[in-house]
């Protein structure tokens, strides 16, 4: 499984630009006992045919790497779900979207770690797809949201170095104060 | 670091603008970072985040940074392709937050390669198509 549940995050929300959505949400919700993530595109979406094989390691649908066997982001969150005690769940239907929905228990010793937040949005808001991503991150009740659009309004190329920095400094600051008592 | 608002973000942004150099486009060093499932596990962001730290530090301001998914080298992930004017475009392997910094300073200012982490072009399956 990944090392951080931030890992995890980014690799499930890239499965999101690759079915060529225009809108994604990515919600976070943290409480003392509950760990919620749901991730929701207007994608392409996926058969039920295909959603069963989806969720196969050694299944990959090739148009990325015609050779590659292996597709491992959708595995690694039912790893990760069954290895703690957690659930998982993914929606899709053809030309509608997906969307993927897991819970996970903080308090679980078999739990990776939660990881650096910050790094994730900031590489998610920048991976270079055409589409919208919101993002919103609540803690305790606490909330933030933001969406990709807002921030090339904003910052225009996302991907200048100086745009960069600002907006990790912009999530940096919307983080802890999401952390602070 | 206090919570801030798109406004102030914009605000921020303006004033940075104010500060900035003429610049010119053809100069500017591009970085690709390898971001799929195996870069993401390799640490890619740990290298993300020196890139923007010593990038930062040396305030380099001219630099563009995207990532994309696998290269097709996930046996030397993290990967990242540097491309320098006047200088060969090079897929760099291994690149923990160390490394990151080293390109940094050896291939963007010093002009030279970083030798012991160049890896040639992606594997065949992603060339040939």
């Amino acid at each position: 499984m990944h090392a951080t549940i931030c890992d995890l995050i980014t690799d499930l929300v890239q499965n999101a630009f690759e079915a060529d959505a225009t809108e994604i949400k990515l919600n976070v919700e943290e409480t003392e006992n509950n760990l919620k993530v749901v991730i929701a595109d207007n994608g392409k979406g996926m058969s039920a045919t295909t959603l069963e094989k989806a969720k196969d390691p050694f299944y990959s649908d090739g148009l990325k790497h015609k050779h590659r066997k292996v597709g491992l982001g959708l595995p690694f969150l039912f790893q990760t779900s069954e290895m703690t005690g957690g659930t998982a769940a993914i929606e899709s239907e053809e030309g509608i979207g997906t969307t993927v929905t897991f819970n996970l228990d903080p308090a679980n010793v078999d739990l990776p770690m939660f990881g650096n937040f910050t790094t994730a949005a900031v590489t998610l808001m920048t991976y270079g797809f055409k589409g919208n991503l919101t993002i919103e991150h609540s803690k305790d009740g606490k909330s933030y949201s933001v969406s990709r659009e807002e921030l090339i309004e904003v910052l225009g190329d996302l991907n200048d170095l100086e745009s960069l920095t600002l907006l990790k400094q912009f999530i940096e600051g919307n983080e802890e104060d999401l952390k602070a008592i | 670091m206090a919570k801030m608002t798109l406004e102030e973000l914009r605000n921020l942004r303006d004033s940075k603008k104010k500060e900035m150099t003429q610049r010119d486009g053809d100069k500017s060093a591009q970085i690709v970072i390898g971001m799929g499932t195996c870069g993401i596990a390799a640490g890619a962001k740990d290298a993300f985040d020196a890139f923007l730290e010593e990038l930062g530090n040396h305030d380099i301001k001219d630099t563009r940074i995207t990532q994309t998914g696998c290269m097709g080298l996930c046996f030397s992930e993290p990967t990242v392709e540097v491309a320098v004017p006047d200088m060969p475009r090079v897929i760099y392997g291994n690149v923990d937050a160390n490394v990151a910094r080293r390109i940094v300073r050896e291939h963007i200012i010093e002009k030279k390669l970083v030798s012991d982490h160049i890896f040639d072009k992606p594997a065949a399956d992603i060339i040939s198509e």
